[in-house]
């Protein structure tokens, strides 16, 4: 393989061939996009949490531009299931039936010619409800006497798991022991595009097609078939540009199914654009957990065991795909990080509240867990009198022991996790910040090391038994007369850079330039099956099945190239767009070899595959748990301890994700989730009050982080390979997002540690850190 | 509801539109015009995503009235072919990876471009607080700050090499 030998294949830090449109303002996303005789849809959404729907009156006249449930009957309630014990499974109605269960839940849609007009007749609408007691808290949700959501369930949970290990006799043997509850903040995943979706019946085709800004367009096909009662023929969905995804595009809408059904309905394409007030309001719907944890630990730090009781909001219903308890169940798999931990007690439950039902965010629950087990380690430090890197230095699985089995089962699959914690903790002048603490000043140190499963597979995802299992990823490559090479993927690209990154792929196997490699995607019906884009698995998958798929394809090239050289197979090989003579000279390019299969088959060596110059190949690693990419975080954070302000002083992250197929990309990967992981620890809060309002309905009270408040990150790379997969490359999307709130606040809390403060609870807004403060002057006096 | 009429001279081309009086410049940009380059990720001025060039200006275009803008000179992503510092940020933003999604790229062009005018001495913490009011969920920021600094350097060596003739 001649990876990167010529400065455009897998390891090139290639610019993005994608970039030429977005520059010039012509990327094309759902917003852009109409349609001769196009009406536009607004959804009257539920003002309150939870009640009993008894009445909506439509404005006079216009009745036949309003529509409830009760008018669009053939529309299916959305089910995702799981097939974890004891879970208990949703039916969410696309348009609320005769219950509404949080704020911001579709009541009706209205259609009218304009957005403004449309937006008139939701106003005009008189909703006449019953109000419940709204259930808001999640650590209260499941408690009896709790007025219940779903009416015929036994309590507000989705679900609960345990592992039992046997803990009791730590206490005994502890050198040192801690427990700490924490908390993280409801979060808006917050794409800079919102969702959009705009529906369209094929009176030829018999079929509706749905463009819509999904990460997921095959998944979403099987869901809207199902829901609408249509077969998979008669969907195709349309995933064009999308301005970032993050998890929030990962769903089968109630939108999406409501304005399909709208479409086929009324014969006139419709569309629905979700605007920034309804995103806050009805999409607040990530990260929300709270931990009781407790860790014992021997004098060197080792750990002995962990005890952890999670609860994770997991809002009203289950979405489709990945259901209600993703995050939660998977609470106790997750703790153990990158540490070698003999015992692990733990119990889990996914609450059901009155608020938007949980998608998974980037890093899914690892942000969280990462931050409730990397904090905890740091008291640990901190009760031994241990330094944050010793700590981690004795847990980390060693490099020696790759590949290793934990606990939990997970099998990591490579890579030097204390190397990683080391050259983090180089890269900063650790005396320096102590010398200045030394003076007094309210400076601190912070580390989090993590690792992150990617691309794991059916072997992970069948016990999971939710709507889809990810199987074997296609790809299909086609030759075509004049030499361009297309490759055809189900997955989907939202800034991920696949149009340039895969076509490395496919220069590292075939030697076609780039610039000659068509990447197509987004689009049912011109791509083979796929899952999408999710879990960190682009880069694994989509990039082992088009090597694949290559690989077949150079193989087909090669014998007909053989043919042309009146040679064998085996006396030729398919290098930088050529077919060569391995001895002695004779080459044929690669174009020749296409412009002979389809406009001079006279000429075609006997025997010939005749299959052609196009290939589908499938692709799944062996074995397919997951690969794991790792990082360690460093941060210098500096606390006003009269404002509680936090200023990041300096960020150093190195990151492992095996080979990189474009190490600029990966780069703009990490940093993009560190700015979201900032956000996180930081400013991202989505506060509801009692009656399960939400708090802040505009980008001026949800605070994303802007330029000013992300620090230039130092970023250092090992690339240790994944032995599973195609290049060595691993999962990496998510990684940036997991590590910041646990090195941020270890940094706040080292800070405050001369006080004997301890931030708990994110974002650690200037409140917290001096409530913190506060509560340990009190404690103290 | 009553119309308004207005003229507007749009990238360079006179325009003349009649509009709704609740009808944001984004709006008619967008719609009517079909210059859907400019992007709305609030539409409440927060974002900066809209932001466009009124009569020299960059200004958010989903808060700026349609109907009071009359007479106004616009200019947005599309209407910069000619322009060399956007030549020059355009080729910056994608050798320093300064987009993922593309969603907020106009908007961070137009206001990178007036920062590169304005301030030619910006260093790269200005640069970061003059661009802290449109926001990019996708790069961190590092590319796009890098991008603008890199320009304004260049530019700074064009000068003195200049000066120095
Ligand atoms: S869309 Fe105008 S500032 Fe956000
Ligand atoms: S590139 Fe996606 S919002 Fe900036």
């Amino acid at each position: 393989m001649n990876a990167g030998a010529t400065g455009f294949g897998v390891g090139a830090a290639l610019r993005r061939k994608e970039d030429a449109r977005f520059l010039i303002g012509k990327g094309r996303y759902v917003g852009d996009i109409t349609r001769p005789g196009m009406l536009e849809v607004a959804f009257l959404r539920s003002p309150v949490a939870h009640a009993r729907l008894k009445r909506l009156t439509k404005p006079a006249g216009h009745e036949q531009q309003v529509f409830t449930i009760d008018d669009l009957p053939e529309i299916k309630t959305i089910r995702a299931n799981s097939a974890l014990p004891g879970f208990r499974v949703s039916e969410q109605p696309v348009l609320a039936r005769g219950k509404i269960r949080h704020v911001g839940e579709a009541i009706a849609a209205c259609i009218a010619g304009s957005r403004a007009e449309a937006e008139d007749l939701a106003g005009a609408c008189e909703l006449d409800y019953e109000m419940l007691p709204a259930v808001s808290d999640m650590t209260r949700a499941h408690l009896p006497g709790t007025p219940l959501l779903h009416e015929d369930w036994s309590m507000n949970a989705f679900l609960e798991t345990h592992r039992n290990d046997d803990v009791s006799g730590l206490d005994a043997i502890a050198a040192a022991k801690v427990t700490r509850t924490l908390r993280t903040s409801r979060q808006c995943m917050a794409p800079l595009e919102g969702r959009g979706v705009l529906a369209e019946w094929d009176p030829r085709l018999e079929q509706i097609i749905v463009t819509t800004s999904t990460q997921m367009p095959h998944v979403t096909k099987s869901g809207l078939a199902d829901c609408l009662g249509l077969d998979e023929g008669q969907v195709r969905i349309i995933s064009p540009d999308v301005g970032g995804g993050f998890g929030y595009k990962g769903i089968l809408l109630p939108e999406e199914l409501v304005l399909a059904q709208l479409a086929i309905r009324l014969g006139r394409p419709v569309r629905w654009l979700e605007d920034r007030f309804e995103q806050l309001t009805a999409g607040a719907n990530c990260r929300e957990h709270h931990y009781v944890i407790t860790a014992w630990a021997d004098e060197a730090g080792r750990l002995l065991g962990v005890e952890c009781d999670a609860i994770v909001d997991a809002g009203a219903y289950s979405s489709y795909p990945f259901g209600a308890c993703l995050e939660a169940a998977q609470v106790g798999s997750i703790l153990p990080g990158p540490y070698a931990l003999p015992l692990l007690r733990c119990h889990t439950m996914s609450a059901c509240t009155n608020k938007p039902p949980i998608l998974p965010y980037r890093g899914v629950a690892r942000t969280g867990v990462c931050y409730a087990m990397e904090t905890t380690l740091d008291a640990l430090a901190r009760q031994l009198g241990i330094s944050a890197e010793a700590i981690r230095l004795a847990n980390l699985v060693r490099p020696e022991a790759m590949p290793y089995r934990n606990l939990v089962g997970k099998v990591f699959d490579s890579g030097d996790y204390p190397e990683a914690l080391r050259r983090a903790v180089a890269a900063i002048d650790v005396p320096s910040i102590r010398a200045r603490q030394a003076k007094g000043e309210a400076v601190g140190f912070g580390l989090a090391t993590f690792c992150e499963q990617g691309a794991h597979g059916t072997s992970v995802y069948h016990a999971w038994g939710i709507p889809f299992v990810p199987g074997f990823e296609q790809a299909f490559v086609r030759l075509s007369p004049d030499g361009i090479l297309e490759v055809r993927v189900g997955v989907h690209s939202h800034g991920q850079g696949m149009e340039t990154s895969l076509a490395q792929v496919a220069h590292t196997i075939l030697g076609v330039h780039p610039d000659k490699v068509r990447i197509v995607l987004g689009d049912t019906a011109l791509t083979p099956y796929s899952t999408g884009t999710w879990g960190s698995r682009a880069a694994v998958m989509a990039g082992g099945a088009v090597a694949e798929a290559c690989r077949q394809l150079g193989d087909r090239i090669a014998s007909i190239g053989a043919g042309l050289l009146q040679v064998t197979r085996p006396d030729v090989v398919v290098a930088d767009g050529f077919v060569r003579r391995i001895e002695g000279e004779g080459s044929v390019s690669i174009a020749d070899v296409a412009r002979t299969w389809y406009r001079a088959p006279q000429n075609l060596p006997k025997g010939v595959d005749k299959g052609g110059l196009e290939v589908t190949a499938g692709y799944r690693p062996d074995p397919d748990t997951g690969t794991h990419s790792y990082a360690a975080h460093a941060v210098v954070a500096r606390v006003d301890l009269e404002t509680g302000a936090v200023v990041l002083e300096d960020f150093v992250v190195v990151e492992d994700g095996g080979k990189l197929i474009n190490p600029m990309i990966v780069d703009g990967q990490v940093l993009g989730g560190l700015a979201q992981g900032i956000g996180t620890a930081l400013y991202e809060e989505m506060p509801y009050d009692g009656a399960g309002q939400p708090l802040a309905a505009t980008l001026a009270d949800y605070l994303l982080p802007g330029s000013a408040d992300v620090p230039d990150v130092r970023l250092e790379h090992m690339e240790t390979p994944s032995p599973w997969t195609t290049f060595g490359q691993k999962g990496i999307g998510e990684s940036g997002a997991i590590g910041p709130p646990a090195a941020i606040v270890n940094a706040i809390n080292d800070a405050l540690a001369s006080i004997g403060a301890e931030v708990t609870d994110l974002p650690a807004t200037p409140e917290r850190v001096l409530a913190a403060i506060a509560a340990a002057r009190a404690g103290k006096a | 509801m009553s119309r308004i009429d207005i003229t507007l001279t749009v990238n360079g081309e006179p325009r003349e539109l009649k509009v709704e009086p609740r009808d944001q410049l984004a709006d008619v940009l967008r719609g009517p015009l079909m210059l859907t380059g400019t992007h709305v990720g609030c539409e409440h001025g927060v974002c900066g995503a809209c932001t466009i060039e009124i009569d020299g200006a960059p200004a958010r275009s989903c808060i700026a009235h349609a109907g009071s803008c009359d007479g106004a000179t616009i200019r947005t992503i599309e209407g910069f072919g000619d322009d060399e510092i956007m030549r020059a940020l355009r080729e910056a933003f994608t050798r320093e990876h300064a987009l993922q999604c593309g969603y907020c790229t106009p908007g961070m062009l137009v206001v990178g471009r007036d920062v590169v005018r304005r301030l030619p001495d910006a260093d790269e913490a200005r640069v970061r607080e003059e661009m802290s009011g449109n926001l990019c969920r996708c790069t961190g920021y590092r590319g796009i700050v890098r991008a603008i600094v890199s320009v304004i350097v260049a530019r700074r060596h064009a000068r003195r090499e200049g000066a120095c003739r």
